[in-house]
């Protein structure tokens, strides 16, 4: 790894100052597990970093089922894993959370990091896309917020400028009857990268569905939703049968590749098994 | 001398599962590994490497990158003085074109492999180094590669090297095979495929080199093979005398530090520059580079009769050697002696044919051409079992070898064969059935054995030599060239001279791994280590004190023969009492050695030939017996193990605490070829030069692995021990892939075993 200049601002205003101007040869670092790993084998190379770990307004984590959730860029995956109030309002945030990495990696793995670094395979992108969650960016003009479906640009590309910071993550209200869940498929138990990761979310009333919410990683060059199998869901009844109609439909959203993870074809299948398997966890929750 | 040893009763310290001395240092970090060394005005030094599997070199330019400051020298094949080492198989049945490298320094006008060394860098920080790496200047003409077996061997194949793409060829032929196919009951025809595998070991590569004070070429480094201090000297064209390998303990070695690593390297660099220079290859240098073991395609055809005793089998073995000879002409040799599994099959034909390709090389990994065909032979019996309706443990016990039975190369079991009973207890040692736990969820169980030779072909002639002596108070050194890998080589040498010296094992201090300064032991690969330095402590121990007790008795009154040495003293029969220190003082007094140097030769014999089947090959043979149950989550084709057995005849076990440490690290090595290692290569360009690419196992992954340890009091090795280094890695492959098909009734013939290809198997996908 090469010589960097470090920076250790302390508040999200400080952190705006150092980067400004500076392009791409200046990079923030959070839990530093995706950036570190890029600057050893020389696919980075930068001038200067930005280490986050003293503004605290990055680590906010306050909210319930009923108002929502505000949860602060450099919330770890492990606390998003342990906390008890999330772990019980957004299950499918929370176990995509423990499922990152191993113990070590998830304390020092961010959400934001995990966003930012905006890998096909994030494991808790698709969550904050079934969440309908919004990403808060501070920049030099103040801060804008724009929704996690319209975030990701491409293969580890994003809406943010060089010079923005995110912030935070808004989680809306998911309402009383709302389950969600989040299943991906490795080889390994732990430690791995997801082939095909789907999480779903569900929200009932009256015996129907009235919201539902698919997204999918690691099938296409950024998270996407299934919108075709939401739609054949909302407004009906979740029966078995209606679930597998929406997992084969899940199937036409993915625009997989095939690589030594897998081929683009067992990827399809993957999608349709996970998203079958979520929406039936999802489902259970909502009613429990 | 009495042979108070001998029997299992009586010994004190081997069979005891002693700490290890080396076990708390390597817990709490102390141990100081190849890279922990730094020594005063040292270079760090870097090594460029081809980005092409296949190309010309038609400029390198160093100029640039020498004019660095801080750059102390660069060096190209034009530096080194013998830049190829090459040596001949004896015992080939069947012309084949002249071995090439075993040792290729760096590239000269072409190169053959994609990470292959061109030129290598000292200067003075690492960062400078791979600066200077990146500002020499190659031109490379990209030039048509060869990236199957089946290619090379196509005519009309671009050659590897100037000869042909043919490396080794090895043939077996006993008995009338198409008759014994005609006449079977059963005929199974099989296909299989094995990968390309890293031994991804924790320490990659590394050393530090120096020139001593008296001249000599000192390297420090994490090796195998300390006696590769001769091919250094080969390659800088020094005597042999003025070039020294210290090995370290080794963060694990599994045969991919059993052929030359850093050491020419190092050993070039420090004598251009006179300065002490380090090197340490990044794991991405290691998993792009590093030699790897073989891919095979393994063709049979089994036939059994209606009791399901094989009559026959018919096997055709294609193994890739990728670019450069190393041992891949051995490697095949294993594999052709051990094809038709650990059974008496009166029948059997192999043909076994190994070729240059353009991908990594490969060479020696733990296992050694035993263990591809294990993945085959187990696959097709099980099959024949299931085609009688036997279940796995009976048709094993009726074709298992039995002492005295012929080795289809026309080697003679001379010790005893434990299969059925290491079966029997593998099996029951899963215990009850574990239940599927959910309607999607298929579970299942397999059974597989292997046979691994340990020591060297009988016409390598091996031998070990070791020192071990006194000192005035009491304590005792053993000196033995054996490097410890891990697998606490060491520690066993210790037990064995504390069992024959009577001297408590907290009072000795070993020294291996100095070529320099302890007795050449060999190499620690082919399970060969305990056999064979243990065989030499052993016998320099017992005479070492048949001497001293010699002394004892003069001084004790009485026969030397009624004494024995037990925790630091010389005891007599009627329970009198001399100090160790008292007889050493005497020893000194009457002039009688409290030190002494023996030499093991291992039973040696002449080149075999294999097509007529006329002899040994090996010294002996070591059996085992796994089971596995796992689950299949059959929408998926996710596998899980979901418990797992692993029975090895050890002989003897030494300390079974390092013998089950080498059954469970083994068996889950396998487990990790079984289910998920795979160095992906496509034209010859590597896609997996990380772990986050290259899949081994966490500990999440594996069972806990029940480690049956069955000692058959017959073996080679000291106090009757087998080797158990390498044998664990065999059979988890196919004890997987038999339990697959029991679950669900999928065969797998492909490795490793992924979600894709059961889901594949199952029918899950179009
Ligand atoms: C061994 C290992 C296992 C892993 N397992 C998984 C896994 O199972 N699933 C998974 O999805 N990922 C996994 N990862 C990847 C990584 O751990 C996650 O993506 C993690 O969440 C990244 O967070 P971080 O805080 O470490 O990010 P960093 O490395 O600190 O940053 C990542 C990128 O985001 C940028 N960035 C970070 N914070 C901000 C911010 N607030 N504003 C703007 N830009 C920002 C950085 O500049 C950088 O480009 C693994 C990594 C390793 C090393």
């Amino acid at each position: 790894m090469r010589r960097f200049e470090l920076v250790t601002p302390g508040s999200v205003d400080d952190c705006l100052s150092a980067l400004k101007g500076r392009g791409v040869e200046v990079k923030v670092l959070a839990g530093g597990t995706d950036l570190i790993a890029q600057l050893k084998v020389g696919m980075l190379k930068v001038a200067a970093v930005v280490d986050l770990s003293g503004v605290a307004e990055l680590r906010v984590l306050e909210g319930d089922a009923r108002r929502g959730f505000r949860i602060g860029a450099a919330v770890t995956a492990r606390t998003l894993e342990r906390d008890a109030k999330l772990r019980a309002a957004l299950p499918s945030l929370s176990e995509s959370g423990a499922l990152v990495g191993s113990i070590q990696i998830r304390n020092l793995a961010t959400l934001g990091g995990n966003i930012c670094n905006a890998a096909p395979s994030a494991d808790m992108a698709p969550p904050l896309l079934a969440l309908d969650a919004e990403a808060v960016i501070a920049g030099a003009g103040g801060r804008r917020r724009v929704p996690m479906a319209s975030f990701f640009k491409g293969v580890r590309q994003t809406v943010l400028g060089p010079d923005e910071l995110l912030v935070e993550f808004a989680v809306p209200a998911t309402g009383p009857k709302s389950g969600g869940a989040y299943l991906r498929h490795t080889p390994r138990r732990e430690l791995d990268i997801a082939v095909v990761g789907v999480a779903s979310q569900v929200s009932l009333a009256d015996g129907v569905c009235t919201k539902v919410r698919i997204a999918l990683a690691a099938v296409a060059p950024v998270p996407v939703r299934a919108t075709a199998a939401e739609q054949a869901l909302e407004g009906q009844p979740l029966t078995s049968q209606a679930i597998a109609r929406a997992a084969d439909l899940a199937v036409e959203a993915a625009r997989p590749i095939s690589d030594q993870r897998g081929s683009a074809e067992f990827r399809r299948h993957l999608v349709r098994i996970l998203t079958r398997r979520t929406l039936t966890i999802a489902l259970e929750r909502a009613t429990a | 001398m009495t042979d108070a040893v001998a029997t299992r009763d009586a010994l004190r310290i081997v069979g005891q599962p002693v700490v290890r001395h080396d076990a708390r240092d390597k817990v709490v970090a102390a141990t100081a590994y190849a890279a922990d060394w730094a020594l005063p005005g040292m270079l760090h030094a870097a090594v460029l490497r081809s980005p092409y599997p296949s190309a010309r070199i038609v400029r390198l330019e160093t100029k640039r990158a020498t004019a660095m400051a801080g750059v102390a020298v660069v060096l190209t094949a034009k530096d080194v003085p013998r830049n190829t080492l090459a040596t001949d198989v004896p015992g080939q049945t069947t012309a084949v074109g002249p071995l090439r490298a075993t040792l290729h320094v760096l590239a000269e006008d072409r190169v053959r492999h994609q990470g292959e060394p061109v030129a290598l860098v000292a200067a003075e920080t690492l960062e400078l180094a791979r600066d200077a790496v990146e500002a020499i200047e190659v031109e490379y003409e990209v030039t048509p590669g060869v990236f199957t077996p089946e290619a090379a061997l196509a005519p009309g194949a671009p050659p590897v090297h100037g000869t042909g793409n043919l490396l080794a060829q090895w043939r077996i032929a006993r008995g009338d095979v198409a008759k014994a196919l005609a006449g079977a009951n059963v005929v199974v025809e099989g296909e299989y495929t094995t990968q390309l595998v890293d031994a991804a070991y924790l320490e990659p590569e590394s050393g530090v080199a120096w020139i001593d004070s008296d001249g000599v070429i000192t390297i420090r480094l994490s090796t195998q093979v300390i006696e590769h201090f001769r091919d250094v000297a080969e390659v800088l064209q020094v005597p042999q005398n003025r070039v020294r390998v210290i090995g370290t303990y080794l963060g694990g070695g599994f045969g991919g530090k059993e052929d030359v690593t850093v050491e020419a390297y190092l050993g070039l660099l420090t004598l251009k520059t006179g300065r002490p220079v380090k090197m340490v290859w990044t794991r991405q240098e290691s998993l792009l580079s590093r030699a790897k073991r073989h891919p095979y395609r393994l063709r049979y055809r089994t036939g059994a009769n209606a009791h399901g005793e094989i009559v026959a089998q018919q096997i055709e073995l294609l193994a890739d050697a990728g670019a450069y000879a190393y041992l891949s002409a051995l490697v095949l040799l294993y594999s052709t002696v051990t094809a038709a599994g650990p059974y008496r099959v009166p029948a059997v034909e192999v043909d076994a044919r190994v070729a240059y390709t353009n991908n990594p090389p490969t060479s020696a990994m733990r296992g050694f051409g035993a263990m591809q065909t294990v993945f085959a032979y187990e696959s097709q019996l099980d099959r024949v079992a299931r085609a009688l309706g036997m279940d796995p443990v009976a048709v094993r016990r009726v074709n298992a070898l039995r002492r005295g039975d012929t080795l289809p190369v026309g080697q003679v079991i001379e010790t005893h064969v434990a299969i059925p009973e290491l079966c029997e207890r593998a099996w029951a040692a899963l215990g009850p059935p574990t239940a599927a736990r959910a309607p999607h969820i298929k579970v299942g169980r397999g059974l597989a054995c292997n046979f691994q030779p340990y020591g060297r072909i009988v016409w390598l002639h091996d031998w070990a030599s070791a020192w071990v002596g006194f000192e005035m108070d009491g304590s005792l050194v053993i000196r033995c060239g054996c490097p410890d890998v891990g697998g606490g080589q060491a520690s066993s040498l210790c037990q064995i001279a504390a069992e024959v010296l009577g001297v408590t094992l907290t009072r000795i201090s070993v020294h291996v791994s100095d070529s320099a300064l302890t007795p050449l032991a060999g190499t620690t690969t082919a399970s060969r280590q305990l056999y064979m330095s243990g065989n030499a402590v052993l016998k320099t121990a017992r005479e070492l004190r048949a001497g001293l007790l010699g002394v004892a008795a003069a001084m004790l009154g009485g026969d030397a023969d009624d004494l024995d040495m037990d925790e630091d003293r010389v005891v007599t029969r009627d329970g009198r009492t001399l100090a160790i220190a008292g007889l050493l003082a005497e020893c000194a007094r009457v002039g009688v050695p409290r030190s002494h140097l023996g030499v093991y030769h291992a039973p040696a014999g002449e080149p075999v030939d294999l097509a007529t089947g006329s002899g040994k090959v090996f010294p002996d043979y070591t059996f085992g017996a796994h089971a596995a149950e796992v689950e299949v989550d059959t929408e998926t084709g996710l596998v899980r193990v979901l418990g797992y057995a692993a029975a090895h005849d050890v002989g003897r076990a030494i300390n079974p605490q390092s013998v089950e440490g080498q059954i469970q690290g083994g068996a889950v090595q396998g487990l990790g070829y079984g289910l998920m290692e795979e160095v992906v290569v496509e034209n010859g360009i590597n896609l997996t030069t990380s772990f986050a690419t290259y899949l081994i196992p966490t500990a999440a992954d594996v069972p806990d692995v029940r480690a049956v340890v069955v000692e058959s009091g017959e073996g080679l090795g000291p106090f009757n021990a087998r080797g158990i280094g390498e044998p664990p890695i065999g059979p988890p492959a196919a004890a997987i892939a038999n339990a697959i098909e029991a679950a669900t009734g999928a065969r797998i013939t492909r490795l490793p075993i992924t979600a894709e290809r059961v889901a594949r198997a199952l029918g899950l996908l179009d």
